[in-house]
């Protein structure tokens, strides 16, 4: 079975025609090709596919296609803008934030939602907010620091 | 939402004869009604031949898991139906549609004033993705043993409204569960609606869960209670835990021993030993039946003595 | 160049998964329900003719196209060694022996494909009851996992060092002690997977993927699929993880069957559940022992009994053997222990394979001993703290020649331990125990200290020892290093472009650190020998650049070679520093102007005209003090506080110290990142990491929501204070570091929670310590 959906992603407009039983992941990976996108688990226990549905952070692996259409998703690459890395990913690399780098576009969508929602951005709600995204290698300290620097960016102006 | 699943245990079905790792969606029939009188005609017209879908977060594991044979064809995706989408308050209480995400509750003005223990429940559910996608019926529905929307409903009081294309019917929540992933529910009925009626002045909440480790992680137990205390005894009890019987359930034999009691530290102490009679938990690969039973003791003692402590 | 953090933040990742090519293939594995079970039939006649399927792989095609899996390790022939190793393939032939082996291979247009297919697949087993426990595996009776072995012993041998019987009898006290780990193992992220496609044009499997070592599965490819190895390249992708469970090759090889067979690119990627059923798996040792001690703690030796579980083998699918002696020789630790005699056992079951994991075997000897020191801190109620700085090795000792034969290159405990107690505060802490006792609550304060030895050259470990590393100049300017130094997050291109930066004065961004392949010898980065191997390698090599450049430059600039000086991508002579050659006006010289008026004569008659040098490097270590396997000595120490719910088990962590000694450290941050790292995969191991098989040999943790670990809410704050013993055997005096973290932290929470129970005189011996196990241990205690 086929059914049309209109996705928008990274703030482009996409027809496509998808299976409902092809995940957002794979429709993103697979067809537009989403480098970011990595696949984990696939049962939504580790948050490796973590992207922006409509501004919130969900795991796409669980996501039937056809429940995006008419939605926004954004990735990694929409956070980018001419080449330019956002601030937030300036932050993770200066805060050696990134050791294998498998987990961090999930980890990058998540901490970009918490600096831009929690009102408490306290060491306990930013860990809170993480606790979907594992992490094997960098125990989870200098991802921490990079998110708590990203928010002085932004606080400074430094954001988008 | 998955019908009759028997969340985290796992069964071998005659299909599955072989072990792929994580298995494939097959493909499915997909039907999105925008509305709630649609998709109870569907689901009138497929009956056993379809699964609910809201979230995603029980049924795609499920099905990658082996736990669910997808081979019911047909898949009903109740995520568009606006009208099942909300949280409101009348005048004999709070009334949460099944579709309602439960990062909306655990956000909600509304429940976190009114109904806090449920925004906390709620909160330490999942991760915050699961939470985004996940919806408070399709919890319930589920009927997951250990799911952990469910005790500090019991605990509240709460109604469910069930809806078909002949008619609804209001259930108390405490006879909704009938076993590991089994409800009351008939094929073409749907929990439509959550009712919680408000809160009586006093008394006090409380909510514990326990798990394997800090984060992210199902509950070994859970436990949620209420506490209303006049002259000091005991005046209004509720206990309700999750992850230790066939079903979340109330101590109903606890409650009944503990109301009327002088409150003190003897009688809650005796009162919480009660509750390992009426509880009924299996050893799995998350804990034994025996921590399962010591535990509900300890935390129905402490979510008492939390309850009658001042607050938080 | 651009830097792989920044490369793959801007959406340009090469992970297996984002790898593709024309015509590509997908190649999806089933496996068996049953854990022990005879095949009788396997058809997949039905299956084969299912949509998009290309064809489909059993044990019998393997068996007439592939060399059974190498047995990597052999100890047959050593004296005092009992040892064997099957005859298996990599899909199963006639037998399964774990949950989830594999038995058939599907090759299909697309995975979707494949899996709908599988179901079409007949096989019908025979059951057997399978075998789950590695002391009942040992007892007469036992279902035998390998019938033509006639028992479950993979390996027996006793490993005896000074004399043991002596020390006891000089003994003022014998105590007993047990200890056992659990099952576990590392799971990075990103499960297994390659890319296999055969060139015609030049007769070549190439393969990319997943690959921790692609030198050693270059060798192992080719072995089994029966290609010489010059027919075989292996090129490393991004990887998402290793620690070591992505050094096995054996799945790969039928991916580059496969891809042989069809003529087809083919590409495989595992599910997370795939990787745990049929990963390596690791730790999952019990030790039985008798210390003999002294009143005053110095401990004199060690008996005992050690059993590890290899689930089907410790030999086949990955290189793991020598972990055996890993353990047993690292039982001595940080201290002078005069004499040791462990007689271990390697005990085949119906578990997946016995693999690496971080720490690898040296690990559990460490941990064992900690253990120890707890339990004669106890039993002779003696200060954890002094018992262990009386029984160090102590600074001047160095380098050490230990009993066990390894000869430890240098290190100062007894600081290490200061510091960490300093910064700690474990006086504090102790008056807060005591206070905190009498409302009813309970902390901790546990302490562990581990010597990791790193850089293994075993004998019977293949290509030990061995490495290769080159750097040229390029024609364009750019410095270009080829290295056995696999990235696997562990910052390998980041500190190896330190080193050449440091050594050749070159601009970091004008550094490119080449993706790791086959072309390059070396064991890769296992052992945590990247520091120690790799890095002594690549030094080595640039040093030779250097020497050509300064040789030139000398010329050049008419001055003496010692005023020559490589700074910011520039060299000139400090007569005249204005004066200045790029590194690509120097590549332009020497590769597009070579002849009379370019390169000084002697440089033209000596043949000194490239600016490309390959080098190796052996560790003067091993070369001086054959007995030792491992070259460089880190060491650390750990101190944590926790606090323990005795009612409910939970323990939360409190204080986190860790004290690093890696010799000369490139990159602190890097260092730092893989302490935290493994400090938090040993808090997992710790209290709640644990693969379970039910009593039907499936296994109950598939999935990481059964098989847990650490959340960011569960890994603790830690702080770390570094110090620096150089090694004065590596070529820049650095340590293999990254192994030690994952080893103290496990032995210090296990510790740390002891230490809270010690009023109820609870003495743990498993791992992990779950709530549920605290509790028990809290309900069962003797003094309640």
């Amino acid at each position: 079975m086929k059914l049309p959906v209109k996705i928008e992603v990274n703030h482009h407009s996409y027809q496509l025609e998808v299976e409902p039983q092809e995940t957002l992941l794979e429709v993103l990976k697979n067809r537009l090709k989403i480098n970011s996108l990595h696949r984990g688990c696939e049962e939504g226990e580790c948050g490796a596919c973590t992207v922006l549905l409509d501004g919130k952070p969900v795991c796409s692996c669980l996501i039937p296609s056809p429940q995006a259409d008419g939605r926004e998703v954004l990735t990694l690459e929409g956070l980018n803008r001419d080449g330019e890395l956002h601030p937030l990913l300036e932050a993770f690399i200066e805060n050696y934030a990134i050791q294998c780098g498998y987990c961090t576009p999930g980890m990058v969508m998540t901490a970009y939602y918490l600096i831009n929602h929690l009102t408490h951005f306290s060491e306990e709600n930013i860990r809170k907010g993480m606790e979907g995204n594992l992490c094997r290698c960098t125990g989870y300290i200098q991802i921490l620091k990079a998110i708590q620097a990203a928010k002085k960016y932004k606080d400074a102006g430094r954001w988008w | 939402m998955v019908n009759q699943v028997p969340s985290g245990i796992k069964t071998r079905l005659n299909e599955m004869k072989h072990l792929v790792g994580s298995r494939g969606i097959p493909p499915l029939e997909y039907h999105r009604p925008k509305e709630l009188r649609a998709a109870l005609t569907l689901m009138g017209e497929l009956q056993d031949r379809c699964r609910l879908i809201a979230g995603g977060t029980d049924i795609i594991p499920a099905i990658r898991k082996g736990i669910l044979s997808p081979s019911f064809g047909h898949m009903v995706d109740l995520s568009s139906i606006r009208e099942l989408d909300y949280i409101k308050k009348e005048e004999d209480g709070i009334r949460i549609g099944a579709v309602t995400r439960l990062s909306d509750l655990e956000e909600s003005e509304m429940i976190r004033k009114y109904v806090p223990i449920l925004a906390e429940a709620v909160g330490r559910m999942g991760s915050m993705q699961i939470r985004n996608q996940g919806t408070v019926g399709g919890n319930l529905a589920n009927a997951s043993p250990a799911a952990d929307t469910a005790p500090p409903l019991l605990a509240l009081g709460a109604r469910v409204l069930l809806k078909s294309a002949e008619g609804q019917r209001v259930v108390p929540l405490d006879q909704f569960f009938c076993g590991p992933g089994k409800t009351i529910l008939v094929s073409g009925e749907i929990l439509a609606e959550i009712q919680i009626p408000l809160p009586e002045d006093q008394g006090s909440f409380c909510f514990f869960k326990l798990g394997r480790r800090n984060a992210f992680t199902l509950s070994v137990i859970s436990v949620a209670t209420w506490v209303k205390v006049e002259k000091e005894t005991f005046q209004g009890i509720r206990i309700a835990l999750g992850a230790v019987a066939p079903t979340p359930m109330r101590g109903l034999k606890t409650e009944e021993y503990l109301l009327g009691q002088g409150v003190s530290e003897k009688t809650i102490d005796s009162g919480a030993k009660v509750i390992t009679d009426e509880v009924q938990p299996i050893s799995d690969v998350r804990a034994s039946a025996d921590y399962r039973k010591d535990m509900s003791y300890i935390l129905t003692r402490r979510a008492i003595r939390s309850c009658l402590t001042p607050n938080k | 160049m651009i830097t792989r953090e920044r490369r793959i933040l801007s959406g340009k990742g090469r992970f297996i998964d984002d790898l593709e090519l024309p015509h590509m293939a997908h190649c999806v594995f089933i496996g068996s329900p049953y854990a022990h079970a005879r095949i009788k039939r396997i058809d997949v006649s039905q299956a084969v003719k299912k949509p998009g399927v290309l064809t489909i792989l059993t044990g019998e095609d393997l068996v007439k196209r592939a060399e059974p899996l190498p047995a990597l390790s052999d100890f047959s022939g050593r004296p005092g060694w009992h040892w064997r190793a099957p005859r298996i393939y990599p899909l199963a032939v006639e037998k399964v022996r774990f949950h989830g082996e594999p038995v058939a291979a599907i090759i299909a247009e697309t995975p979707s494909l494949a899996l709908e297919a599988a179901d079409w697949i007949e096989v019908e087993y025979d059951p057997l009851p399978p075998v789950l426990d590695a002391e009942e595996a040992m007892k007469k009776g036992a279902p035998l996992v390998y019938e033509e072995w006639g028992d479950n012993i993979q390996f027996h041998t006793v490993f005896n060092f000074g004399d043991v019987e002596k020390l006891f009898q000089e003994a003022d006290r014998v105590l007993k002690v047990s200890w056992r780990e659990n099952r576990v193992s590392g799971f990075p992220l990103e499960a297994r997977g390659c890319l296999a496609m055969f060139d015609p044009m030049e007769e070549t499997l190439n393969t990319w993927g997943s690959y921790q070592c692609p030198f050693r599965a270059q060798h192992y490819l080719s072995h089994v699929l029966r290609l010489p190895q010059t027919n075989v390249r292996v090129v490393a992708s991004d990887i998402g993880g290793g620690f070591g469970n992505k050094i096995n090759s054996w799945k790969y090889t039928v991916v580059g069957l496969a891809a042989i067979l069809t003529g087809r690119p083919v590409k495989w990627h595992e599910s997370t559940r795939e990787f745990i059923l049929t990963g390596p798996h690791q730790r999952d040792v019990r030790w039985e022992g008798e210390v003999a001690i002294k009143n005053d703690g110095h401990i004199l030796g060690i008996k005992a009994r050690f059993i590890q579980d290899l689930g089907v083998e410790i030999s086949n699918r990955d290189y793991s053997a020598p972990s055996i002696i890993a353990a047993c020789s690292s039982v001595p630790n940080a201290y002078r222990l005069q004499g040791l005699r462990v007689e271990a056992y390697g005990i085949v079951t119906s578990k997946s394979f016995y693999g690496a994991y971080r720490g690898f075997g040296k690990d559990k000897g460490a941990k064992f001993m900690e253990r120890i020191m707890d339990l004669v801190s106890r039993e002779c109620r003696l200060d954890p703290a002094d018992l262990r700085l009386k029984n160090f090795i102590q600074p001047h000792e160095f380098p050490y020649k230990h009993i066990s034969g390894l000869v430890y290159d240098s290190g100062n405990y007894p600081a290490l331990m200061q510091e960490a107690l300093r910064a700690a505060e474990v006086d504090s802490w102790r008056i807060k125990q005591e206070e905190l006792r009498k409302k009813g609550q309970y902390i901790g304060i546990g302490m562990a200290f581990v010597v990791e030895p790193a850089g293994i050259a075993a004998p019977n470990a293949r290509f030990s020892g061995l490495v290769q590393a080159r750097v040229r100049i390029t024609p364009d300017g750019l410095v270009e290093a080829y290295s056995d130094r696999t990235e696997i997050g562990q910052g390998a291109e980041r500190t190896n472009t330190l080193v050449l930066s440091q050594i050749l004065g070159a601009k970091t961004e004008e550094i490119v650190i080449k993706p790791v392949t086959s072309d390059v010898i070396g064991m890769g980065p296992i052992s945590s020998r990247g520091a120690v191997y790799s890095v002594s390698a690549l030094a080595r090599a640039a040093k030779g650049v250097k020497a050509i450049i300064v040789k030139y430059a000398s010329a050049f600039f008419k001055d003496d070679p010692a005023n020559i000086r490589l700074e910011d991508g520039t060299i000139y002579s400090t007569k005249n520093p204005e004066n200045r050659l790029t590194f690509k006006e120097l590549a332009d010289r020497f590769y597009f102007r070579p002849g009379p008026r370019g390169l000084p004569k002697e440089m033209q008659l000596n043949h000194e005209t490239l600016l490309d040098v390959s080098s190796s490097w052996y560790s003067p270590n091993n070369a001086q003090n054959p007995t030792t396997t491992y070259t460089t000595f880190a060491a650390s120490a750990d101190l944590a506080v926790v606090e323990v719910d005795i009612e409910t088990g939970i323990t939360r962590i409190l204080k986190y110290v860790h004290v690093h000694d890696a010799g000369k450290i490139i990159s602190r941050e890097t260092v730092d990142g893989q302490i935290y790292g493994g400090i938090v995969q040993g808090i997992g191991e710790a209290l709640y990491e644990e693969l379970v098989y039910n009593e039907r040999g499936e296994l109950s943790t598939d999935s990481y929501g059964d098989f847990l670990m650490p959340t960011a809410l569960d890994a603790p704050n830690i702080v770390i204070q570094h110090l620096e013993t150089p090694s004065p055997f590596t070529e820049l005096g650095t340590k293999g570091m990254g192994e030690s973290p994952i080893i103290g932290s496990k032995a210090v929470i296990i510790s740390a929670v002891e230490d809270a129970l010690s009023p109820f005189h609870v003495r743990i011996s498993e791992a992990p310590a779950t709530r549920e196990r605290v509790r028990r241990w809290m309900r069962n205690a003797p003094e309640r």
